[in-house]
């Protein structure tokens, strides 16, 4: 199985890099490969029922297999099972069967968007997204505010919206990112006219759900007047999502914070997503040691232990990270 | 399957609910032998069973000031092995932290239970199936639950003993907020607080109420938790098949009153037996171990008098 190139590593040598495509030829991509469900899509472990979230996050990480039988069956089959999948008004749900849809909307359409033949799907997702609006920004919850008497115990402009994980919920870090992500990645003519607006607004809601001293959490920076904590995932979505305003200063912290936090990341989830987001933001890891090589040493150190959990969207991840920056997220800086 | 097995009875027709409270003075001791003693005095029929473990693991927290000491479930599934079942999974869904394995990682689980796989599920991305619920105390009609938790033939809430910025106190009842998957509801499970998060505690209880509760009050968190407070060490392990009794034993423990805060108070109706004279208390008494808790300033009238 031949390999898409990644995004070189400055500090690599000619030999340096093959330890990655090891890993991958050896575990991501097949592993990926035999999880996929007879039916096209893919569920969280392998041989459970197929998901929308797991599916698209399997597909973004062949992208970058090669043209054989296996990956070709499933460059063919998943976009199928993602494209039945839509509901009527566009969205995705989490699973088949269920009525609504959700976050993994901007996901469906990330995974689709390559494909010529799923651009009416592609187009009525991002219209649904731009159509759907958090609920912390409705009369009522508006109201309530006003007449609270005692004092918000969360601190955060709630005019400032992003997307939610489901509908009639309020704004999130990762949500919005996701959405985000999609939309600065989509041609001008899939892009309903209030997407401009919508990812102002979001931009500026991350920014204020930033955690004071920089990176992000799920969204609530500050509770009871104490610093929130940031974690690894949202702070990475959230850079992913702003990769094109990288100098400001608010990034450059949570950047600051984001490799200070990577040498004691435990989690192969975690470690795969904060190695892209260092490496798609011009960050070397870890000193001068190549930063590649010692993602997939990790990967494959804790691969031998837990087995990843058997979790696809964590194969799929550790996938992605070690084929270097798709162009899902170069297109951003274009 | 604890979903169908859920038990809404007018507190008032319940027999006396038994509470037995074990003094443990850090994780060091022989928990494991501490749990199987006190387990068999409660005749679980536990032989042949499937056994879910439903510790309460938040953060990556080395210190093991948040979760569920990893000693506790390590005991907790030994025990219930020697006790006869058939098998014992450990089983959670994060509410903030999408990185389960992050979590299990930064506290060495493995170290305790064996290797991860086969014993431990992430109730985040397990399979869902759509469940009516049986209370309408929240707006919430039905959820999507993981199929590994209600396959289960008993489920075990393992909380640490802990105050909450929302809710007041986290215990055996709030703490099965973590079967409600992120896949379908997002992290962190926003439909519920959208829904009344106190409320909410009562419809995922009176759906699926655990068979059993053991408390990690070993070292529990008082302040600002579930996740910034300051550690408080007490010294117990609080065990019950009613988890509304265990939690009220629990709050008494901390020096709060049960029926000040409001979802114990409602889960005292239906869900079990709030008052201290329906629930018999065997080990330790309430007094010998009593340790106040501090508490946020907006929850000061949780305090018992």
């Amino acid at each position: 199985m031949c390999l898409k190139p990644g995004v070189a590593d400055s500090t690599a040598d000619s030999s340096e890099g093959l330890d990655e495509v090891l890993f991958l030829e050896e575990f991501c991509f097949p592993f990926l490969l035999r999880a996929q469900n007879a039916d096209g899509g893919w569920g969280y472990m392998p041989g459970s029922a197929s998901g929308t979230e797991p599916t698209c996050w399997a597909l973004l990480a062949l992208h970058g297999a090669s043209n054989d039988d296996a990956s070709e069956g499933a460059a063919r089959l998943g976009p199928q099972w993602l494209r039945q999948a839509q509901l009527p008004d566009g969205s995705w749900p989490a699973f088949v069967g269920q009525q609504q849809g959700c976050w993994v909307t901007a996901l469906a359409c990330l995974a689709l968007k390559a494909q010529q033949e799923a651009r009416d799907s592609v187009a009525r997702g991002v219209r649904w997204l731009c159509d759907t609006w958090p609920a912390e920004g409705g009369f009522w919850p508006r109201l309530g505010r006003r007449l609270q008497r005692t004092p918000a115990v969360v601190r955060q402009d709630s005019s400032l919206r992003g997307w939610n994980w489901t509908p009639g919920t309020a704004s999130w870090v990762e949500p919005t990112s996701y959405s985000l992500i999609l939309m600065k990645n989509l041609s001008g003519e899939l892009l309903p006219p209030s997407s401009g607006k919508r990812v102002r607004l979001a931009e500026a809601m991350l920014y204020d759900r930033m955690c004071p001293g920089g990176g992000w959490n799920a969204g609530n920076p500050l509770v009871y007047g104490v610093a929130g904590m940031p974690r690894v995932g949202p702070t990475v979505w959230a850079l992913l999502a702003l990769l094109d305003q990288r100098d400001r200063p608010e990034n450059r912290k949570s950047l600051d914070w984001l490799s200070a936090a990577f040498p004691e990341i435990q989690g192969p989830g975690s470690l795969a997503l904060a190695h892209l987001c260092l490496q798609a933001h011009g960050r070397t890891v870890l000193g001068n040691r190549t930063s590649s090589s010692v993602l997939e040493t990790s990967l494959r150190t804790r691969q031998a232990v837990n087995q990843f959990l058997m979790n696809v969207p964590v194969v799929a991840w550790a996938a992605i990270a070690l084929s270097g920056v798709p162009d899902w997220l170069i297109r951003i800086e274009d | 399957m604890s979903a169908s097995n859920c038990s809404l009875v007018p507190s008032f027709t319940r027999p006396p609910s038994r509470v037995a409270i074990c003094r443990a003075p850090d994780y060091g001791v022989d928990l494991s032998r501490l749990l199987y003693e006190t387990l068999s005095e409660f005749d679980l029929p536990v032989e042949g069973k499937t056994v879910l473990l439903k510790p309460n693991f938040v953060e990556p927290d080395p210190q093991n000031v948040i979760n569920t000491h990893p000693a506790v479930v390590g005991a907790a599934f030994e025990a219930f092995l020697r006790l006869g079942a058939k098998s014992v999974l450990v089983a959670e869904g994060p509410g903030n932290e999408r990185d389960t394995e992050a979590i299990v990682e930064t506290i060495r689980l493995r170290d305790h239970i064996g290797p991860l796989p086969g014993k431990f599920v992430d109730l985040n991305v397990d399979e869902v199936e759509r469940v009516a619920l049986k209370t309408r105390a929240s707006k919430l009609k039905e959820l999507y639950l993981p199929k590994t938790v209600l396959r289960a033939d008993i489920v075990v809430s393992l909380p640490k003993l802990k105050t909450h910025h929302w809710a007041g106190v986290t215990l055996s009842l709030k703490n099965m907020f973590g079967i409600v998957p992120g896949n379908c509801y997002g992290w962190p499970k926003n439909d519920l607080h959208w829904a009344g998060l106190t409320r909410s505690i009562l419809d995922i209880n009176g759906t699926v109420r655990p068979d059993f509760a053991i408390v990690d009050g070993i070292v529990g968190m008082e302040g600002n938790g579930p996740i910034q407070g300051i550690a408080k060490p007490c010294g117990v392990l609080v065990l019950g098949e009613d988890p509304v009794a265990v939690d009220a034993t629990c709050t008494r423990i901390m020096g709060l009153a049960p029926e000040r805060i409001d979802y114990l108070a409602h889960a005292g109706l239906l869900l079990g037996h709030l008052k201290e004279e329906n629930i018999r208390q065997l080990g330790e008494s309430v007094a010998s171990v009593k340790t106040p808790f501090a508490v946020l300033h907006e929850f000061r009238r949780l305090r018992a008098a």
